[in-house]
């Protein structure tokens, strides 16, 4: 009689290192190969269009600092969505907060930008933006440290009312963001004081640089400083933190707030930078949803955020410009992320647990 | 294949080797990550005998019981019924060759009457429940192997101990031969303990075997016709005939050495009052937790509060400890007040706290040794660990926590070196120099050898004129260790004695509220 063999899953008690790059790794291969599959079932060559998009997103030089200038907002989301997963809140509204961003960068860029130098200008629409982004979640954060309420369901729900709020300022005649004398409803230019040229010959803003630095930063207080520790104590155990006298209801206030302010600082971006005005278009983009992506394949490892960002942006890039020099369309860029999030999220299995296949029930006779 | 509860077991030969072995585990293997948790171990049991697996925490007895039952599969070896070879995919299997576990954590609906947990779970029941036919079916179970209990009774209202009797009649009523009883003493007061060997002696007496899982030394040389010492996984000895072994003996073959746990009680005068509890209340969703509860504790003094898990004792350290604020009273340490002021406040004025609770509430597991260190103490905006890598592997040395090194994470200590970071942490001062030590089951779950550091730690600490609060269900250990007794039931202070004058049977009674078991 032949024992079957089972699968079973081995807990492991600890998680080797090099599993913590190579999960990422295979999952945007498998998602790569799950999208490849697509590709092949509906017609389309696999080869030219993924050569086509990593040339388009990666390799050429315009590729690559469009895919620069684009990762600017999508790590400064994925830092938002980061900032609260690592203390277990889960803030998905960076979308309405990188609507509201964008709004109080709007604000400050055409009624303070014209009284200021450029040089004191372009970081207060910074400023004002990511207050504004705090600001938006401030409810949220309140109800969640003051009575639990779920943040999930209030941040989501937000991000509806931040799209109609942006939306009322764009569309309503006579409003203070709507550009004059164009009947076609689109935002009124910040000053020019308020905006930075791009690098260059390029799409790219200096602006890719400070949230780099802006990135690292974080990395260093959340390893090194009392904040980051009670973070860290909060985190992993609550009923630690209450017994070491450490204020969980204000610390979850504070990182839900700088969270906010992260994904408001990424729609203050759009306005110094490529955008300059209030834009309505940003509504289509996702930009804040793609941070939850980005900040689950960096498993909310602040650095690690930096290259998730980039390599996302470059996907996004290289598959919007598919749908211009070839006819493949725009969505395989938008399904080869949902791919990467579902493979990255299932990765999660193989570095808690050990895999293997086992006979039943071995007997010694 | 259908069950085996109607097998007979004959007559009154039950006890000797003319019993036939009921159960028995051949060269049984069982690894887990990163431990071998039993290595080719062999077992048996007799119908109608109590057969004992006795090891410390982590020597795989509860490993070895689980597989007996089904909860777990072993990877070798095997396991025979009545001579037949089995195979157990579950517990259910388990049941149907008449094996049964008793769970140190019941697994009961607390709002069920008795009868129906018992019959909980049972396949052989209509689609209405006939509510009058279980009663009486569950009552007469009961009754045959002397267990009295009102099969009308809702569980949530009744005692530890008759919960684990409920347990007890829902394994016979589904047919178990072969009882185990995973450290089943570990929860019951001692009159509570006595009437469980009765009736573990009525179910012996009716042919029944059971498998009796402990690490107290004392009870299993009461109750055990034979013991099976486990250490490290391993068998490391066998010893038949109740009463004839000495605990000596079976010590050393649990921990591999001589082990002494008696401590000298402090036979020097007592200082200054340190810790000074007025009147101190609290109550919950309109449950009164402490009621009016006063009492002192000075400079080299160690003050035990003994009770049945529930009674109180968590809320009291944590009162104490500044993370709960009383609903009326007041608490002092060192002559200043500290109710209502939180945790630092008194850590300030040098209050040490070693919750009952080791890792998630005294330790981050997924923290370091060093970073645990931190956790009670001051720390600066920016963390400067460098600055206490120093002191953190002094501690590591002194305390003799067996760690690679401080960045050890807290999470992979034994339960034993877990306490000894908290105790080090706890004992060496962090905001202030401590005078005041709460400590509440602090050799929960640990090893003898273990055991033996920590009782030896607070010794020196109330030596060195700490004044210690020990909180603790371990009667024994309370016994051994305290100057001075307090017994807190339904939160309140119910019997005082001094450490010397204490008697087994009086604080006994009073943790049980004054009434002997039965008369419930």
């Amino acid at each position: 009689m032949r024992a079957p063999f089972r699968i079973i899953f081995e807990q492991r008690s600890e998680t080797p290192k090099y599993l913590a790059a190579f999960v990422p790794l295979v999952s945007v291969l498998a998602a790569l190969i799950a999208g490849g599959l697509f590709l092949m079932a509906t017609g389309y060559s696999v080869s030219e269009t993924y050569g086509n998009m990593l040339s388009d997103g990666f390799l050429s030089s315009s590729g690559i600092t469009d895919t620069l200038g684009l990762s600017t907002v999508l790590i400064c989301t994925g830092l938002c969505a980061a900032f609260a997963f690592q203390m277990n809140l889960y803030n998905i509204g960076g979308e309405g907060q990188l609507y509201l961003g964008m709004l109080g960068g709007a604000w400050a860029g055409l009624a303070l930008g014209p009284h200021l130098p450029s040089i004191i200008a372009v970081p207060t629409v910074l400023l004002i933006g990511a207050g504004f982004g705090a600001a938006w979640i401030f409810v949220p954060a309140f109800v969640r440290s003051r009575l639990g309420t779920s943040e999930i369901v209030s941040t989501l729900l937000l991000t509806y009312i931040a799209a109609s709020v942006l939306n009322h300022f764009v569309y309503t005649p006579n409003s203070y963001f709507r550009a004059p004398d164009v009947s076609f409803p689109m935002g009124r230019a910040v000053s020019d004081s308020a905006q930075l040229s791009a690098i260059g010959d390029t799409r790219m803003y200096p602006t890719f640089f400070l949230i780099v630095a802006l990135a690292l930063f974080l990395f260093w207080v959340v390893k090194r400083t009392e904040f980051g520790y009670r973070i860290q104590v909060i985190s992993d155990s609550p009923r630690a933190a209450h017994y070491a006298g450490i204020n969980a209801r204000r610390t979850t206030m504070q990182v839900m707030l700088i969270s906010g302010a992260l994904s408001g600082l990424g729609g203050a971006t759009l306005i110094v930078g490529e955008f300059g005005k209030l834009d309505q278009g940003v509504l289509l983009l996702g930009y804040g949803y793609a941070g939850i992506v980005i900040a689950a394949l960096a498993r909310n490892n602040f650095a690690a955020i930096i290259v998730s960002g980039i390599l996302f942006s470059g996907l996004r890039v290289g598959g919007d410009k598919l749908q211009i020099t070839t006819d493949t369309p725009i969505h395989i860029g938008v399904m080869l992320q949902g791919a990467i999030l579902l493979f990255a999220l299932g990765g999660e299995a193989f570095r808690r647990y050990k895999i293997r296949a086992v006979r039943m029930q071995a007997v010694a006779q | 294949m259908t069950n085996t509860s109607h097998e007979v077991v004959k007559g009154p030969h039950h006890s000797g080797d003319a019993a036939p072995i009921a159960l028995s585990a051949h060269s049984i293997t069982k690894r887990f990550p990163g431990v071998l948790a039993n290595d080719s171990v062999d077992f048996d049991v007799r119908a109608g005998e109590v057969h004992t697996l006795l090891g410390e925490n982590g020597a795989g007895k509860s490993t070895l019981a689980a597989m007996l039952c089904g909860l777990y599969q072993p990877d070798s070896g095997y396991l025979l019924r009545n001579g037949q070879q089995i195979a157990l995919s579950s517990p259910r299997a388990g049941l149907q060759h008449g094996i049964a576990m008793v769970h140190q954590h019941f697994r009961l609906v607390e709002r069920f009457t008795v009868a129906e947990n018992v019959v909980l779970g049972s396949r052989d029941l209509s689609f209405t429940l006939n509510r009058k036919t279980i009663d009486e079916k569950v009552a007469a179970v009961a009754e045959s192997y002397g267990l009295p209990i009102d099969p009308q009774a809702i569980v949530g209202e009744l005692s530890v101990g008759q919960r684990q009797r409920v347990e007890i009649v829902k394994a016979l009523y589904q047919g178990a031969e072969i009882l185990l009883l995973d450290e089943p003493t570990a929860v019951l007061v001692p009159a509570e303990v006595e009437k469980l060997f009765e009736n573990v002696h009525a179910m012996t007496a009716a042919g029944k075997s059971i498998v009796f899982i402990s690490h107290k030394l004392g009870e299993v040389v009461e109750i055990s016709d034979r013991v099976t010492v486990l250490r490290g996984g391993r068998v490391t000895g066998h010893v038949s005939g109740r009463g004839s072994t000495d605990t000596k003996e079976l010590a050393r073959l649990m921990v591999g050495r001589d082990i002494n746990l008696s401590t000298q009680r402090a036979s020097h005068a007592t200082g200054h009052e340190v810790l000074q509890i007025r009147e101190l209340s609290l109550a919950s969703e309109g449950v009164d937790i402490l009621s009016n509860i006063s009492f002192n504790v000075h400079e080299g003094e160690m003050v035990g509060i003994a009770g049945v898990a529930g009674n109180g004792q968590r809320e009291l350290a944590d009162t104490i400890a500044g993370l709960i604020s009383p609903t009326a009273g007041t608490i002092s340490i060192g002559g200043a007040m500290t109710t209502d002021r939180g945790p630092i406040a008194a850590r300030e004025l040098g209050l040490a706290y070693v919750p009952e609770d080791r890792l998630g509430m005294g330790l981050v597991p997924s923290m370091s040794i060093l970073d645990n260190l931190l956790l009670t103490r001051d720390r600066h905006i920016v963390v400067d660990r460098a600055s206490v890598r120093p002191e953190a592997n002094r501690l590591i040395e002194q305390f003799e926590i067996k760690a690679n090194d401080a960045d050890h994470v807290a999470r992979k200590l034994s339960g034993g070196n877990a306490q000894k970071v908290l105790l080090a942490r706890e004992l060496s001062g962090g905001r202030a120099a401590t005078k005041l030590l709460v400590v509440c089951s602090p050799t929960r779950g640990l090893d003898v050898g273990a055991i033996e550091t920590v009782r030896r730690l607070l010794d020196d600490a109330r030596s060195a004129g700490q004044a210690i609060l020990l909180i603790s269900e371990d009667l024994d250990e309370i016994m051994s260790l305290a100057d001075r007794i307090l017994v807190l039931y339904r939160g309140a202070i119910v019997h005082e004695t001094s450490g010397e004058a204490a008697q087994l049977a009086t604080v006994g009674a009073a943790m049980a509220g004054l009434k002997t078991e039965g008369a419930a």
